[in-house]
């Protein structure tokens, strides 16, 4: 297990995720968001999208993998904050890079880039932070 | 059409959720890749072992599986999704994505806690062809310890 005394302003961590064809429906299963644009390609089409978009809460909870692998413990995790700027569409890969921005007394805070396959940003102001 | 921003105050809940093992189980496995349920292979590529795997989390320092962060989607996320499908407020669905999601975490969730949740639509705004809602909700367990604070924020495209 991780301590406090491990983490290091600059410390980088990485996590990379791909969003299959069913992914939004397990996701709808287990979350309870059935919203059909993630699970019917035609509804999305009509909402102006190539394909079924993924749950945005799915992304943030990739987020949230990433930063629990890098603290090493999911409820270390005090606060969590995303902007969904671009949507994940089926098929996509995403690759999330974080990296510590700052040890503060108990606190350690991260800030996380989250990009599509084409370099494409799909979070903004991704952070997390965690106590020990 | 615009949000009407008389619709700021609106309440939604309290609503009751208990939280069973096999759901983070199945939460956390689908995230990470894997296939939830009873076919199940695997789970998934990354999930971590005390959210899916119960001898490791007895062993853990928490004694018992734990919730993910994000798994306050299952327990919480009820009076934004009422908001949003509120004909009071009639936002056009197909029109309606997640911009914003911001969580603070108290008490640990874990299997046999029993959740209640109310939500408030706090901020009603428009930006240019955008309108933005924002429902903030708040969770507690059994035991009367705050376990979540959720701001989750609509953005209708005009």
């Amino acid at each position: 297990m991780r301590r406090l005394q491990d983490f290091q302003p600059g410390d980088t961590f990485e996590l990379v995720r791909r969003a299959d064809r069913y992914l939004p429906v397990y996701y709808a299963a287990v979350s309870g968001d059935f919203n059909p644009i993630h699970i019917d390609r035609e509804v999305a089409r009509l909402a102006g999208f190539p394909d079924a978009i993924l749950q945005g809460m799915c992304t943030m909870a990739w987020l949230a993998d990433a930063c629990t692998a890098y603290f090493g413990d999911p409820v270390r995790v005090r606060r969590l904050r995303v902007r969904f700027s671009r949507p994940v569409v089926v098929g996509d890969t995403v690759t999330f890079r974080g990296r510590c921005t700052s040890v503060e007394g108990p606190v350690v805070k991260v800030e996380v880039e989250a990009t599509n396959q084409r370099g494409e940003e799909v979070l903004k102001g991704a952070s997390a932070e965690a106590s020990f | 059409m615009a949000i009407d921003p008389r619709h700021v105050g609106r309440r939604y809940g309290p609503f009751k959720t208990t939280v069973c093992a096999e759901r983070i189980r199945d939460f956390a496995t689908a995230v990470a890749g894997g296939t939830p349920g009873y076919f199940g292979a695997g789970s998934g590529d990354g999930a971590h072992p005390w959210t899916v795997d119960e001898e490791a989390a007895r062993r853990s320092p928490h004694g018992s599986l734990v919730a993910p962060p994000t798994f306050g989607v299952t327990f919480a996320m009820q009076p934004f999704a009422l908001a949003c499908t509120d004909p009071e407020l009639g936002i056009d669905l197909v029109r309606l994505l997640h911009a914003e999601q911001a969580f603070e975490y108290g008490a640990v969730v874990r299997p046999g806690d029993v959740l209640t949740t109310t939500g408030e639509v706090v901020e009603v705004r428009s930006r240019g062809p955008l309108d933005f809602l924002i429902v903030r909700t708040e969770t507690h367990n059994q035991g009367g310890e705050r376990v979540l604070v959720g701001h989750w924020t609509a953005v209708v495209r005009g």
